[in-house]
């Protein structure tokens, strides 16, 4: 990477970008999900490690979020972003150099951000742990150059329409700089009582709102239609799926207070703009499932769908919990249990980190032109990660459901801690399995960089090895 | 207008149901449709299936009537004015310091001969008391706060009871100079006016944007391009 920092435009290969934020993405997702074993095995064993402050859960459990979402997810949206939107335009990159400086920036930002909360420097506050320095330096030198490279590759295509994917992706990762200096406005400006909370939780709702699932479905957008080689089922249904993103998903933000005192007409119409939520998802999901007509056979034979497509069905249990977990009737029982984190992980461990593994191989193979090195690591991969999450979903649900009737008939707590412990285990069980399997993943790619055979110009990876 | 607002530009509405772009318009659409390759993906001009139309009207339905606050929206502290009355009331305070009974009794009896009395008077809260029944534990905790709101004169509407808090829950509009507020919706409508406007405002915005692509009945050559 260091050699094109200072290179010129012309002599950095075209995709440089995507293929450093790709394993770079690739590495953080070990390091996010073995830091989510650890904290799990704390939960699960809460004897191990006492000894040292850093490694306290109260430090950890954020610094393993932000490694998963800004290491992990968005990393992998770079590299989707940065070979997916020069391909769609027929062009090139708009700047690979700024593109490797957005990289290289990303990975300091990323140690700086990390390093900082695991020193315990944080906000205080969920989702939006930073301090301001950093909450800056992401917006500054992390995302706006990645939006203007991603921009300005559009605006520079060499066609006329712009296809369904690229309008998730400028329009996401514009929002990511306006949720980013909106929502840390309670560090910024000393928001206190409802107006933090409000805004704390608008950033939380919007990241994963207006950037993790959107992004995440403009990425399965790309792979179905392009590795089955069907027309995508309808452009005009992916407008009623972008739009009503944009309408229904962008105000439920109360809907994470609804225990508190926030004005109840807020509350309402944020609740309704919650179950709304389905609106997209049907759309999007009706979308995907229907460009798969007379192709369903490659989804057990092909690694790119197998992904694509098992996320797009976890998105079917996503959005029903998601539209109806926030209504009074039910958040009343689920709000603070384990059955939001078994949702959260459900979001970006399941529809989210499938998507983006599909298209992290897909990606790789295109722009290394390698075959992948092995088929059967990446099918025992894609095990791993589906027995490891859905352990971990299955196990959290049951927990946050014991959790939700606890606090409910008033059990003590120390009876709910006991009556949790099987399900941390089982929990601490599936983050393993997936930390396992990454590990497998990265050594599969390094070895597909490395030795996969080579595919001659002009042949996609999928084509020459899943044909059998 | 249409030069700031693109979605009105060349709007046609001669036939609005099956396009609202003019037909020259539309030609220029379908040749790029199928004259162009993004990047070797095509796309179709499919409209949803009907069952997926009417599972998204079900959806809106849905919305409006599980959000509806026949279930779980906060009971004002005006609801609750007149039990704080009541439980002071010579009658009530009467069976609550009658040692003959357990003290659980006497609260149940207490609460009965409040919500007795309250049965036999009309009220505007008749209703939203029946969905938010309270104990003689609960009316003693927030008591004290509801009375000292009343005697400072402000409208107890605006105040929700929250766990043990009796809170300031509504921000509409600025105070007149008798200390009332401009606006305050009623208790059926905490925000379905605003949503419904919302969701009709969706509506007619996304109707007019599939509505300026060419009509369904025609489906792109992909031979042509790929």
């Amino acid at each position: 990477m260091l050699k094109y920092l200072f290179a010129k435009e012309k002599d950095i290969p075209g995709g440089s970008a995507a293929l450093f934020f790709g394993f770079s993405c690739l590495m953080w997702f070990i390091v996010g999900t073995g830091l989510g074993s650890f904290n799990a095995a704390k939960l699960a064993f809460p004897d191990w490690f006492t000894h040292s402050y850093l490694l306290q859960f109260g430090h950890m459990r954020q610094v393993h979020v932000h490694t998963v979402i800004f290491g992990w997810i968005v990393g992998a949206f770079a590299a989707s972003a940065m070979y997916i939107v020069p391909a769609l335009g027929n062009t090139k990159l708009w700047s690979e150099k700024l593109g490797v400086w957005n990289c290289m920036l990303w990975n300091i930002g990323l140690m700086l951000a990390l390093s900082t909360l695991w020193g315990g420097l944080t906000s205080g506050r969920e989702y939006s742990d930073f301090i301001w320095p950093i909450d800056l330096y992401i917006v500054i030198f992390m995302v706006t150059p990645l939006f203007t490279n991603i921009f300005m590759t559009i605006l520079h295509r060499r066609t006329q329409g712009i296809y369904t994917t690229n309008w998730f992706f400028a329009g996401s990762f514009f929002m990511l700089i306006v949720i980013l200096l909106i929502g840390n406005a309670p560090e910024f400006f000393h928001l206190t009582g409802l107006n933090e909370a409000y805004m704390t939780w608008w950033f939380a709702h919007n990241v994963l709102g207006l950037l993790i699932t959107p992004v995440a479905a403009a990425i399965t957008y790309y792979i179905v239609p392009k590795v089955t080689g069907n027309p995508l089922y309808s452009h005009r249904v992916g407008h009623l799926h972008f739009w009503s993103i944009v309408v229904f998903y962008s105000t439920p933000a109360a809907h994470h207070l609804m225990s508190s005192p926030l004005p109840e007409w807020l509350k309402s119409f944020a609740s309704v703009e919650g179950v709304l939520i389905l609106v997209p998802a049907i759309a999007y999901v009706c979308n995907i499932l229907l460009t798969m007509q007379g192709r369903w056979s490659m989804f057990v034979e092909n690694v790119e769908l197998k992904y694509t497509i098992t996320g797009v069905l976890l998105a079917i249990p996503l959005n029903m919990q998601g539209g109806f977990q926030q209504t009074r009737a039910i958040n009343w029982y689920v709000h603070g249990t384990g059955w939001i984190v078994a949702h959260a992980h459900l979001a970006l461990l399941g529809f989210s980190t499938f998507a983006e593994a599909a298209a992290i191989y897909y990606g790789l193979q295109t722009l290394l032109r390698r075959k992948l090195y092995s088929l059967s690591l990446a099918n025992f991969h894609f095990w791993m990660l589906l027995i490891g999450f859905s352990l971990y979903w299955v196990s959290m649900t049951i927990a946050g459901l014991i959790q939700g009737a606890a606090k409910i008939y008033e059990v003590p707590y120390l009876d709910v801690v006991i009556a949790e412990h099987p399900y941390m285990i089982v929990r601490w069980l599936g983050g393993t399995l997936v930390f396992l399997g990454n590990i497998v993943w990265l050594w599969n790619m390094y070895m597909t960089a490395k030795h996969g055979n080579k595919i001659e110009k002009g042949v996609l990876p999928h084509q020459v090895a899943y044909v059998r | 207008m249409s030069k700031f607002l693109p979605l009105f530009d060349g709007l046609s509405l001669s036939k609005p149901l099956a396009s609202m772009t003019a037909a020259d318009k539309n030609e220029t659409a379908k040749h790029i449709w199928e004259h162009e390759s993004l990047g070797g993906i095509a796309e179709n001009n499919n409209p949803l299936p009907r069952p997926v139309v009417g599972l998204l009207l079900l959806t809106f339905l849905t919305a409006m009537a599980w959000t509806f606050p026949l279930y779980g929206q906060r009971p004002s502290a005006a609801m609750y004015l007149d039990y704080v009355t009541l439980m002071n009331s010579a009658p009530v305070q009467k069976v609550l310091s009658d040692k003959s009974m357990s003290s659980a009794d006497r609260d149940k009896k207490a609460m009965e001969m409040i919500v007795g009395e309250l049965e036999q008077k009309d009220s505007k809260y008749s209703f939203q008391r029946i969905q938010h029944p309270i104990t003689m534990n609960d009316l003693r905790i927030m008591a004290p706060k509801i009375i000292e709101l009343n005697n400072q004169h402000v409208d107890l509407e605006e105040y929700s009871i929250i766990g043990r808090d009796v809170s300031l829950a509504n921000f509409e509009g600025n105070y007149r100079a008798d200390g009332t507020r401009i606006h305050k919706q009623p208790w059926w409508d905490k925000g379905y006016t605003t949503a419904v406007c919302w969701f009709l405002g969706f509506c007619i915005a996304v109707i007019i944007a599939v509505k300026r692509l060419p009509p369904i009945t025609w489906q792109p050559d992909h031979t042509i391009a790929h």
